[in-house]
């Protein structure tokens, strides 16, 4: 048995390694497309960033257009930017002229604080949050969680985030409403993510606890004579956690786009503040890069969280 | 050291209702005690007045004394493993899913006796050992068998080392020779000095474990006694019914007149996971006949119903049924009926959202709800309010309202008690015989199919890790 749960987990990697691949290849052409489509001139907004709009003419645009090679068939350029990225070559920022990749590996850096302090932050409400409302199944807590949670989940990243701006930046002038370098700064856009992400997981521990505690199993710990610490820690943790971890892949499409809008409202120089921006100057290495380190970033997180299902729940790895 | 229980005028009423009444009764070392009833009868509030674990909202009265010291009222907790050892009901649900057997064994030694891990894991493994589970000590529970389960259950009983052991349902859910396996597995628990009290409404299990019967009926005790005396001659009216009530003490029935094929399967195949359930199996079901399909659990049968249905598909093979036939017409009756039905609806809601979905008129209802004796003020409740019996009635109402040429149910009388599985089994029978039903009634119960079915199809194959396949063995 101990052998076919361990060959099940590594068809599991396999799978995921090449849904990597495929995210990839997928990304890398929709992007290509996607810039493609959008309305302007592509080589005038390029030169627009670059220079600046009071030294645009004509002939910049012209120039970036040879310089660039947009003036090239579609399939060519495709075909060029798809051999780039098999040889990890994900080119120069057009703005910046710097490359791609280290420009993205610091501000994935930020943004990977920033998504970390939101899910731990996330955790630490939902957890007790959820247990509260669990105990008190069907009670006035549980109710007020419940109407809470629906409210922070309906409501978008950034009305959520202006309304904190209001109370916490202009009302009781506590946290800054922008910027970046201390914890001071990461704690409001932290804070946005993080509601959104507790309103869905306080739930799920919620009714995960409200299941464990009447399952068959605990009723029998109990009886087994085993001490109330014992038979949470040794029964209740590991079983109520399986819901909640396997939540976290779903959790994390809401973390991904969240940080897009979060950081834009914020300031804060992450990965979907870049994205932004180079979509704004139609940086196109940089669209694709991001857009390819998000969706990577995306593939192997739900890996960690399989394997961590697998970890916990037996059944899962043997499945 | 030896435990004795003397429970004397017990009485556990909600509000002003009595759900037991002067409930009495002693349990010595070596004399294991069988409460006999069917559900509802108050046998589970019985244990749970010993255990501790009544709801608050009952009152309770009488006396509960362990070793001469009256336990009622006070809290049992600290008894518990130590004292006073409980063998749940349906153990697979009752071990931990994601823990291995051993560990569930070895930490009643760690933390009920104190033992350190190294010596608590090798003597978790000894009792493992001792009920023939060397080789699952290393497996999660869902990796088990029923069986086998019941076994790691009763080896963490052992662990304990409780004088007083209480056995609630412990052959629930269980097939026919597991029951007796399990029923011996007790008696051993007995001999070996322990006091056992086990709850059940299986006359089978009462007879293997000897000692004394109490039948309990409506939340009395009718009768108390020696489990010979008992048994064999029965002095209350209810204690001979439930005898009657038995499988093997049902009276021969008419043999019914089969017609033309309803249903028929040709070389069916299914795996699952790479593990074939079903092979090869050839079927044929006529019309108003009753076929009981037989076999251990894990050999297929349910699955052999549902291929039927289309429930699922087949690897391999056809299934062709009657031309002309809706497959509305191609019902199934489901082993638990609480599951069957929605929680939070009532019944009479249930029904009237069938008349919607299907264009019938209430009237259809009526006379079904009287030949199955069903009060229409039953109608108004929710299925948790409503005994399994009563709701496995309303669900053939259910199925039969929509005039099926072909049932399969799936073992329908395993959670009822013996009347009421009496009851479900006679109205099967002569369903098929007034409406020309055809009928292929999954059990595990030889002596209901031998009595029941015209034709009895046995499958094959019995622990999860056993390798051969379900296949057709005995098509007598």
């Amino acid at each position: 048995m101990a052998i076919s749960i361990q060959r099940q987990t590594g068809r599991l990697l396999a799978g995921r390694a090449m849904q990597a691949v495929t995210v990839a290849g997928l990304v890398g052409v929709l992007s290509f497309a996607l810039v493609r489509m959008l309305p302007g001139d592509m080589a005038l907004r390029i030169a627009a960033s670059r220079y600046g709009p009071d030294l645009l003419s004509g002939t910049a645009a012209d120039d970036v257009r040879a310089e660039l090679g947009l003036d090239q068939p579609l399939a060519l350029q495709l075909a060029d930017w798809l051999g780039r990225l098999v040889r990890f070559d994900l080119g120069n920022s057009l703005v910046s002229g710097q490359p791609v990749i280290d420009e993205l590996a610091v501000q994935l850096g930020y943004s990977l604080w920033l998504a970390g302090f939101a899910l731990a932050l996330s955790v630490a409400m939902a957890v007790p949050i959820g247990l509260i409302a669990g105990l008190s199944a069907g009670r006035w807590p549980d109710r007020a969680a419940l109407t809470g949670a629906i409210l922070l989940r309906a409501l978008p990243a950034f009305v959520t985030g202006l309304c904190l701006i209001i109370l916490f930046s202009v009302w009781l002038g506590w946290l800054p409403p922008a910027g970046f370098g201390t914890w001071r700064e990461l704690t409001l856009p932290a804070l946005t993510l993080a509601l959104g992400l507790a309103a869905l997981s306080s739930r799920v521990v919620r009714d995960s606890m409200v299941a464990v505690a009447a399952s068959p199993y605990f009723a029998f710990a109990r009886v087994k004579g085993l001490p109330e610490r014992t038979v949470v820690m040794r029964h209740g943790l590991r079983n109520g956690a399986i819901p909640v971890v396997s939540l976290l892949g779903l959790q994390l499409i809401y973390l991904v786009e969240g940080v897009v809008v979060v950081e834009s409202l914020f300031a804060y120089p992450g990965i979907g503040h870049a994205l932004v921006h180079a979509i704004f100057a139609r940086d196109v290495p940089m669209i694709q890069g991001t857009a390819l380190v998000m969706g990577l970033v995306f593939v192997a997180v739900n890996m960690l969280v399989d394997l961590a299902c697998a970890a916990l729940d037996p059944r899962q790895a043997a499945r | 050291m030896t435990a004795s229980l003397e429970v004397d005028g017990l009485t556990i009423a909600s509000g002003g209702h009595k759900l037991i009444r002067d409930v009495f009764f002693t349990v010595r070392p070596g004399v294991p005690l069988t409460l006999l009833g069917e559900s509802g009868s108050g046998k589970s509030l019985v244990v749970q007045a010993i255990m501790g674990t009544l709801p608050a909202e009952l009152s309770v009265t009488g006396r509960v004394v362990l070793d001469g010291k009256d336990i009622l009222g006070t809290d049992r907790r600290a008894l518990w493993g130590r004292r006073i050892g409980l063998l749940p009901q349906e153990p697979w649900l009752a071990l931990d899913p994601t823990m291995r057997a051993d560990g569930q064994v070895a930490e009643v030694y760690r933390h009920v006796r104190g033992l350190p891990w190294s010596q608590a894991r090798q003597s978790g493994r000894a009792r493992l050992r001792e009920l023939g589970l060397e080789a699952a000590s290393r497996r999660y529970p869902f990796q088990l068998s029923g069986g086998m389960c019941q076994r790691v259950a009763l080896a963490i009983a052992r662990a304990a080392e409780t004088d007083l052991l209480l056995a609630d349902e412990p052959t629930k859910g269980l097939d026919r020779a597991l029951r007796d396996d399990v029923a011996n597995g007790l008696k051993a628990e007995a001999d070996r000095g322990r006091s056992l009290i086990t709850i059940t409404h299986d006359v089978a299990v009462a007879r293997v474990l000897g000692g004394k019967v109490g039948v309990m009926l409506d939340g009395a005790m009718v009768e108390y006694g020696p489990a010979g005396s008992v048994l064999d001659s029965p002095r209350h009216d209810y204690t001979r019914q439930l005898l009657m009530a038995d499988p093997s003490a049902w009276a021969p029935r008419k043999p019914l007149a089969p017609r033309d094929t309803v249903i028929e399967a040709r070389g069916l195949t299914k795996s699952f996971g790479g593990v074939p359930v079903i092979e090869d199996v050839d079927l044929d079901i006529l019309a108003g006949e009753v076929v009981a399909l037989l076999g251990p659990s894990g050999s297929g049968k349910s699955t052999l119903g549902n291929l039927l249905l289309g429930l699922l598909r087949p690897d391999r093979g056809e299934i062709r049924r009657k031309a002309g036939l809706s497959p509305l017409r191609f019902q199934k009756v489901y082993q638990d009926p609480p599951s069957a039905f929605a929680p939070h609806q009532t019944v009479r809601t249930a029904f009237a959202d069938l008349a919607k979905r299907h264009g019938l008129d209430w009237k259809r209802f009526v006379p079904l709800f009287e030949r199955f004796r069903l009060s229409s003020g039953l109608l108004d409740r929710r299925p948790g309010q409503l005994s399994g019996g009563e709701l496995q009635r309303f669900a053939l109402c259910r199925v039969l309202a929509l005039e099926p040429a072909f049932v399969l149910a799936d073992e329908p009388t395993s959670r009822l008690d013996p009347i009421t599985q009496r009851e479900v089994a006679d109205l099967l029978h002569e369903l098929a015989a007034e409406h020309g039903l055809g009928v292929l009634m999954v059990t595990h119960d030889h002596a209901m199919a031998r009595n029941l079915a015209g034709r009895v199809i046995e499958l094959r194959s019995a622990e999860p890790d056993a390798s051969s396949p379900g296949g057709v063995t005995a098509p007598a």
